[in-house]
């Protein structure tokens, strides 16, 4: 009797994990699927087959498309938008955190606020004066719209880390007769260090996939790859294998960058969101 | 503390503050101002030879008399609320699933959280293609196991689509956040629980999720800040269609500024968006907090 209880709750607890299971699958299928018709050949795509043959034909094809100078664009305005965000959201947070400004939280807000103005509020007048300097359709404007739009992320989440060093560390420090600059690097800077890394991440992440400004603001020449993508959607929408292939490549790294920083995320957004 | 301010904190520290906020209000606030400054002006970009004029509120009365705007603003609402209901919704009941052992829970929240980190482009060209395609797509293909007519989400139901696309991906982000709300929880909280003797229902949901109440405020609070903006997946798929049907203010926006180049008029549009999204998570916060302060009281 007892026996055949414990059997029946295992039976139970097996389905119910098979459940969840089936449902997580179910929910990335659609990546899952994408992932399997890249490597079909087109005829497998339409109509889809189950079984198929796999090739690598479509990698192939898609790198030599043309889309190898929207990857360079996609990663120069990726990367030089996670260093300056770094290199101008550190300090700010710094200065946040241990400065000795009048109203550090009102600073923060600030920065907060700006996230919650609707890019279209502000794409026009960027607009006309990118049209003006002649910044249209070059990686410097997308560098520059990108890191004034992300610095309140990496503001955020910088802060939340710096909050976490113990102060006796660096009254430590100061007693010891080391420079601010010295505690900086030698204290603060490891301290912070996962921290910081993770918040560059989403930093390349958030750019990396951002389509409107992208969109609006380039053309030809230094259009990233969501850009390409829909043009190229239209263009060859009817070879979804090769649309499949592009698709794998370009969602790949945010797909494992997001893994790695995921946890910092949570972190930093419910640090900076609950405990003020 | 207070000693520690006195030593450790220097004037100096205050100027490192000055470089991203300007460039921050450089790209924010400035254009945030010229746009208020275009809404009041009568401007066509492609048509140079009309000038640019000084209109006062003319914009704004012909957004507010035209019906195509009202059923813009509504798409939006509805857009926004009914995605931010389901994921909500689906993200307490992954976020729970996903909150105890067994086998293989880490691979199975890795490929849970994926969605998130889709770019609008990708999300949009393989749900259009590979999922919905009334031939082609799963859609077609799950019809014709079931022996129906597959249902042209694109044409027929263009705003629901677009709902479908913002829920796969938001709702991952919601699971995120909720799943460590979850975790959170302490061992006491539900042990007591248990010794009370509460099921599994009850205490979910009156003791498991007042406890994450503060998880499900960021998330939602974040989750319709993001919707709101939705424009890439509609791009991509609608195309804001068939007519205005899956439409939403930043869609009209861009179509208003860079189609018709009516670029006052669009500047009128981004404003009212402002405004409605102000007011919305204005409205929702003091929301959360009263119900807050209610559950404490």
């Amino acid at each position: 009797m007892i026996g055949n209880a414990r059997i029946g709750r295992r039976a139970l607890r097996g389905i119910g994990i098979a459940a969840i299971w089936a449902l997580c699958l179910s929910f990335f299928f659609p990546i899952l699927y994408m992932v399997l018709t890249s490597f079909k050949h087109e005829t497998d795509a339409i109509p889809p087959r189950l079984l198929f043959s796999p090739t690598l034909e479509n990698y192939r094809a898609v790198l030599g498309s043309g889309i190898l100078p929207h990857i360079l664009n996609s990663a120069l305005i990726t990367l030089a938008t996670m260093l300056f965000c770094i290199a101008l959201g550190v300090p700010a947070a710094y200065s946040i955190v241990f400065g000795r400004l009048k109203k550090p939280d009102s600073a923060f807000f600030w920065f907060l606020s700006t996230t919650l103005l609707p890019p279209v509020s502000v794409i026009i007048p960027v607009f006309l004066l990118f049209k003006f300097l002649h910044l249209l359709d070059t990686r410097w404007g997308m560098v520059i719209i990108y890191t004034g739009a992300n610095i309140p992320i990496a503001v955020w989440m910088v802060r939340s880390f710096l909050k976490d060093i113990p102060r006796e560390l660096l009254e430590a420090a100061d007693i010891d007769g080391a420079s601010r600059a010295r505690s900086f690097f030698r204290i603060i800077l490891p301290l912070a260090r996962t921290g910081i890394i993770s918040t560059a991440l989403l930093v390349f992440i958030f750019v990396w996939n951002e389509f409107f400004f992208a969109v609006n603001l380039t053309y030809i020449n230094a259009s990233p790859i969501p850009v390409y993508m829909a043009s190229y959607m239209t263009q060859e929408g009817l070879f979804w294998a090769k649309l499949s292939a592009i698709s794998t490549l370009t969602v790949l790294p945010p797909l494992v960058l997001g893994w790695i920083s995921h946890k910092a995320l949570v972190r930093g957004l419910m640090m900076g969101a609950v405990k003020g | 503390m207070k000693a520690f301010e006195r030593i450790a904190a220097v004037p100096k520290a205050n100027a490192l503050i000055l470089p991203a906020a300007a460039i921050v209000a450089l790209v924010t606030q400035v254009p945030l101002v010229v746009t208020l400054v275009l809404s009041v002006v009568k401007w066509i970009v492609v048509r140079p030879d009309l000038g640019i004029n000084f209109i006062g509120l003319s914009n704004y009365f012909q957004i507010f008399t035209s019906r195509e705007f009202y059923s813009v603003v509504l798409n939006t609402i509805a857009l926004t609320f009914v995605s931010i209901a389901c994921c909500t919704i689906l993200g307490i009941a992954f976020a729970h699933m996903l909150n105890r052992r067994f086998p293989g829970v880490n691979l199975a929240r890795t490929i849970m959280i994926a969605p998130f980190f889709v770019m609008d482009a990708v999300a949009g060209i393989v749900w259009k293609t590979l999922m919905l395609h009334p031939s082609f797509g799963i859609n077609g293909l799950v019809a014709s196991w079931l022996g129906v007519a597959p249902v042209d989400f694109l044409g027929q139901h263009p705003l629901l689509t677009v709902v479908m696309l913002v829920v796969w991906q938001w709702t991952p982000f919601f699971v995120l956040i909720l799943l460590a709300g979850f975790e959170s929880i302490s061992e006491e909280l539900l042990d007591s629980a248990r010794v009370d003797g509460a099921s599994a229902f009850r205490t979910l949901f009156q003791i498991k999720i007042p406890a994450i109440a503060a998880h499900i405020e960021v998330a939602v609070m974040l989750g319709l800040i993001f919707i709101l903006k939705t424009f890439g997946v509609i791009y991509v798929t609608t195309a804001g269609g068939p007519g205005i049907s899956s439409t939403n203010l930043p869609y009209i926006v861009y179509r208003t500024g860079f189609y018709r180049w009516d670029v006052g008029r669009a500047a009128a549009m981004a404003i009212v968006t402002v405004i409605l999204t102000l007011v919305t998570i204005t409205a929702l916060f003091g929301f959360v907090r009263r119900k807050t302060r209610e559950a404490e009281a």
